[in-house]
C-alpha cells in the first residue's frame, strides 16, 4: 500500500514536469491546434482560414456577424507547424485552406508556385494597393510584380530599445530625446557601446544576430539578387556588416545570450544589456519578463528601421470560394481591422492611414517612460525600404551567425569569412 | 483460431480447388480455408494498410526522389546520381557521420554496460522496494524528448553559472561553451541519449535475467563462484538473445540520432552537433531540397544495415568464451 502511494505520487511528479515543459515558447500565445468555426450553421459557404501567431477571432466574430452566408472555421498553430502544414498540403495538391497567412521570412520560397495559389490582382486587389506601406505590399508580389501572392496584414518595424538607468550609470543622458540626438549613426552607437563597457562594465547588445540584422537591413542588397543569384560574395555590403560585427564582438561590445533563453531573460529583468535592438513586439516582450521595471526605453534605430517579420495572407488555388474568401481576406487587412488587431494584441498595422488615428498616437506607455511608442514605429515603418530576399534567405542567414558565433569563441574573422562562403555555397547549390 | 486454421487448412489439403462434393452444401464461392485466410488478413489488414500508406510508400518514394532535384512545390528534374556526387562532396555531411558514430558510440555503449549492472542490482534480493526502482529507472524513457533536451540545455548552459560549469569550475576547469565546443557538444547529447535510454534496456535485461532459472546461480554458488563469476559465465551467456536485441535496436537508434542535437543546438544546428538525419532534415525542410535529402537517407539506410550486420555479429560473440560449459 505504501509502496502504492509512493509510485503514484512519483507518476504524479513525472507528468507535472515533463506538462511544464511544454510550454517554453517566447511570446507565443496559447493558441488550440484544434480548428474553431465561427459563424451561423445555416450559412452557405465554409471558408478555411490557417494563421500562426495571432488570435483573430474576434474579429472572425464580427465578420460572421456581418456575413451570416459565411462561416469561418480557423486554425491557429504555431508558426513552425503552421507552415509545415501548409508547404505539406500544397505539395500534395490537397488539403489547403482557403486562406492561408505566410511569415515573411516564408514568403519567396511559395512564390516559386505561383500556380498554387490565386493571383489577387484578378480578384481585384490592384484598387488596394495605395492603402499599403509599398515595401509590404511588394513583398506580397512577385519580382515581376505581374502577380499577388499575398496582401500584407501584420508587420514588424524595428527600433532601439535601451535601459536609461544604464545610461545614467555610464554618466550619460537618458532621456529618449537625448539618446535619439546622441546615437544616429552607428559610430555613435560603438562610441556610446564603449563608453558603457569602460564605466559599468555591462555590454551594450545581447547577441550579435540583431547587430548584423539591423545593419544589414539597412543595406541596398542582401544576400541575393531577383534572379536569384548569391550575392554575399561579390556584394561589399554583407562582408561590411559582418566585419563590423565581429570587430564589435572582439571588442566586447556584444554578449552571447539567444533571446529567449533563460540567460537572456535574465539579463532583461536585471538590465545587464544597455540596449536592444528588435521589432515592435519586443516591448511586450519586455514587459512580459520585466513587469515592474520601468527602465526601459525606446528610440529609432540608428541610420534606420528595418522589418524582422510579419504576415502576408493568401489564398491557395484550391479554394473553391475565391470570392468570398477575398471578400473576408480584405476586409481582415482593412486598415480599420488591423486598427483593432493593434489594439487588441499588438500586431503592428501595414496600413499608413492608421497611423495618423487619435487612437493610434495617443496611448501612451507607462514602461517605456509614459511617452506613445506606437508612433515611433510608425515613422519606423514608413522609413523601410524593399530589399529581395529569396527563398534560400534563412539559410545563407544561419550560417552567418553560426560564423559570428565562432568568432565570439575566438575564431579569426578574416579566416571565418571564406568558411563562412564555403558553407553557404555547399548549402545552398544543390 | 490457428488450431482452427491448419485443421482447415489439412482437410482442404488434398484435393484443394476440386473440392465441390457435398461436405459444404450450402452455396458458397469461398472453401472454408480461404474465407480463414480472408478473415486473418482482414484483422491484420489494418496495420498493412496504415504501413502502407504512412511507411513502404514513403520509403520506396524516398529512393525515387533521391535521383530528383525537387523543392516540393514545382516540378521535378531527374538528375542521376548527382544527388549523391553532392553530398559525397559535402564535408559537412562526413562531419556529420563523423558526429553521428561518436555520439552514438559514447550515448550507447557505456549504456548498455551500465544497463546491465542496473538490471543486475535490480533482480538480486538484496534490494527492498524493487518496483519503486525500476520505475525510477524506466522513467526517463516516458519523459518527453523536448523536456528532456531542454531540461539538458539548462544544466549545460553555456553560461559560466551553468550547472555543469559551476561543478567542473570547482576544480578549476574553464568554462565550456557547451552548444559548441567539438566535444562538449558531443558529451552533452551522449549524456541525454545515455540518461533517457539506459532504463528501457535495463528493463529488458531485468525481464531477460528474471527468466534466468534460480538453481543455476545456487549450483554456482555452491561451486563457489564468485558474483563476478556469475554475472560472467551465468547472466550474461543467458541474456544473450536480450543482448543482441538492445545491441540492435540501440545501434539503429544511435544512427537516427534526431531530437537532442535539434533542440539542443537550437534553430538549424551546427556543424559539431549535426547528426546525419539533422543533416538531412535541415536539408529537406529547412532549403527544401528533397532529392539531396533523400539521397541522404538512403547513404543511411544502407550504413544502418552494415552497422547492425557488424554489431549483430559481434553481440553474438558475447559468451562464446571457451570456459563456458567447462566445469
Amino acid at each position: 500500500m505504501k509502496e502504492e502511494r509512493l509510485l503514484s505520487a512519483i507518476l504524479v511528479t513525472a507528468m507535472i514536469a515533463v506538462g511544464c515543459s511544454s510550454n517554453g515558447g517566447v511570446g507565443e500565445e496559447d493558441a488550440g491546434n484544434d480548428e474553431i468555426s465561427i459563424g451561423s450553421e445555416e450559412s452557405e459557404v465554409e471558408l478555411s482560414f490557417w494563421a500562426f501567431g495571432t488570435n483573430y477571432d474576434s474579429l472572425i466574430e464580427e465578420y460572421t456577424e456581418e456575413n451570416p452566408n459565411v462561416t469561418i472555421s480557423i486554425q491557429q498553430v504555431d508558426m513552425e507547424d503552421h507552415h509545415t502544414s501548409l508547404f505539406t498540403s500544397l505539395s500534395a495538391g490537397a488539403g489547403a485552406p482557403d486562406i492561408a497567412a505566410i511569415e515573411r521570412s516564408e514568403i519567396d520560397s511559395y512564390k516559386r508556385a505561383e500556380d498554387k495559389f490565386m493571383n489577387l490582382y484578378d480578384l481585384g486587389a490592384s484598387d488596394l494597393e495605395s492603402d499599403y506601406l509599398d515595401w509590404a505590399w511588394e513583398i506580397g508580389s512577385s519580382v515581376d510584380g505581374d502577380f499577388l501572392l499575398g496582401v500584407p496584414a501584420d508587420i514588424e518595424p524595428t527600433a532601439m530599445y535601451y535601459r536609461a538607468d544604464v545610461f545614467e550609470q555610464a554618466g550619460l543622458p537618458s532621456e529618449p530625446e537625448e539618446v535619439e540626438e546622441m546615437i544616429q549613426t552607428w559610430e555613435d552607437y560603438r562610441q556610446i557601446a564603449a563608453t558603457i563597457l569602460d564605466k559599468t562594465g555591462k555590454k551594450m547588445v545581447d547577441n550579435s544576430e540583431p547587430v548584423f540584422k539591423a545593419k544589414r537591413d539597412q543595406a541596398s542588397e542582401h544576400y541575393f539578387n531577383e534572379t536569384n543569384e548569391l550575392l554575399i560574395e561579390s556584394s561589399p555590403y554583407m562582408k561590411q556588416v559582418y566585419d563590423e560585427t565581429a570587430r564589435w564582438i572582439e571588442a566586447g561590445y556584444i554578449d552571447n545570450s539567444e533571446m529567449g533563453s533563460r540567460e537572456w531573460r535574465n539579463a532583461i529583468q536585471e538590465g545587464d544589456y544597455a540596449t536592444l535592438l528588435g521589432p515592435v513586439w519586443m516591448s511586450e516582450t519586455i514587459k512580459g519578463y520585466a513587469p515592474d521595471d520601468t527602465n526601459w526605453r525606446v528610440v529609432s534605430m540608428p541610420e534606420g528601421a528595418g522589418n524582422w517579420g510579419g504576415s502576408w495572407f493568401t489564398i491557395p488555388k484550391e479554394t473553391d470560394h475565391p470570392e468570398e474568401a477575398y471578400e473576408f481576406l480584405t476586409w481582415l487587412v482593412a486598415a480599420k481591422q488591423q486598427m483593432k488587431s493593434f489594439e487588441e494584441r499588438g500586431t503592428f498595422p501595414s496600413t499608413p492611414d492608421v497611423y495618423d488615428d487619435p487612437d493610434f498616437t495617443l496611448p501612451t506607455d507607462d514602461h517605456f517612460g509614459g511617452g506613445n511608442v506606437a508612433e515611433l514605429f510608425a515613422e519606423a515603418a514608413l522609413e523601410v525600404e524593399y530589399v529581395y530576399k529569396g527563398s534560400l534567405y534563412e539559410d545563407v542567414n544561419e550560417e552567418i551567425l553560426i560564423g559570428l558565433d565562432n568568432v565570439y569563441d575566438g575564431a579569426n574573422p578574416e579566416e571565418e569569412w571564406p568558411e563562412i562562403i564555403n558553407r553557404v555555397e555547399r548549402r545552398v547549390f544543390r | 483460431m490457428a488450431r482452427l486454421q491448419r485443421d482447415a487448412g489439412k482437410s482442404n489439403d488434398h484435393n484443394t480447388m476440386s473440392n465441390k462434393e457435398p461436405q459444404e452444401p450450402k452455396k458458397r464461392s469461398f472453401s472454408q480455408r480461404q474465407r480463414n485466410m480472408a478473415s486473418g488478413y482482414m484483422f491484420i489488414s489494418p496495420f498493412y494498410l496504415l504501413f502502407a500508406v504512412f511507411g513502404v510508400f514513403p520509403i520506396l518514394y524516398s529512393f525515387y526522389l533521391a535521383f530528383f532535384r525537387w523543392d516540393g512545390l514545382g516540378d521535378m528534374e531527374y538528375v542521376g546520381f548527382n544527388n549523391f556526387n553532392i553530398i559525397f562532396n559535402d564535408p559537412l555531411f562526413w562531419k556529420s557521420l563523423y558526429n553521428t558514430i561518436v555520439i552514438g558510440l559514447m550515448g550507447t555503449a557505456p549504456q548498455l554496460i551500465v544497463a546491465l549492472l542496473l538490471a543486475f542490482a535490480l533482480n538480486s534480493v538484496l534490494i527492498k522496494y524493487k518496483s519503486v526502482f525500476r520505475l525510477a529507472i524506466f522513467l526517463p524513457y516516458v519523459t518527453s524528448i523536448v523536456a528532456v533536451a531542454i531540461v539538458f540545455s539548462v544544466i549545460f548552459s553555456n553560461q559560466e553559472s551553468g550547472l555543469v560549469n559551476a561543478f567542473l569550475g570547482m576544480f578549476g576547469v574553464e568554462p565550456i561553451t557547451w552548444t559548441r565546443a567539438e566535444w562538449g557538444t558531443k558529451v552533452a547529447i551522449a549524456t541525454m541519449i545515455f540518461w533517457r535510454w539506459v532504463g528501457y534496456n535495463t528493463i529488458i535485461y531485468l525481464a531477460g535475467m528474471q527468466a534466468i532459472p534460480s538453481d543455476l546461480y545456487e549450483a554456482a554458488k555452491i561451486d563457489g563462484a564468485s558474483l563476478r563469476q556469475q554475472i560472467w559465465h551465468i547472466t550474461i551467456p543467458m541474456l544473450k538473445p536480450f543482448i543482441i536485441f538492445t545491441v540492435f535496436t540501440s545501434t539503429i537508434g544511435a544512427l537516427q540520432i534526431f531530437a537532442e542535437p535539434h533542440i539542443f543546438q537550437g534553430r538549424a544546428g551546427r556543424p559539431e552537433g549535426m547528426s546525419i538525419v539533422l543533416y538531412l532534415y535541415r536539408d529537406a525542410f529547412g532549403s527544401n531540397f528533397f532529392g539531396t535529402a533523400s539521397a541522404t537517407a538512403i547513404v543511411l539506410f544502407f550504413i544502418i544495415i552494415v552497422f547492425s550486420t557488424m554489431n549483430l555479429y559481434f553481440a553474438n560473440r558475447i559468451g562464446r568464451s571457451k570456459k563456458v560449459g567447462v566445469k
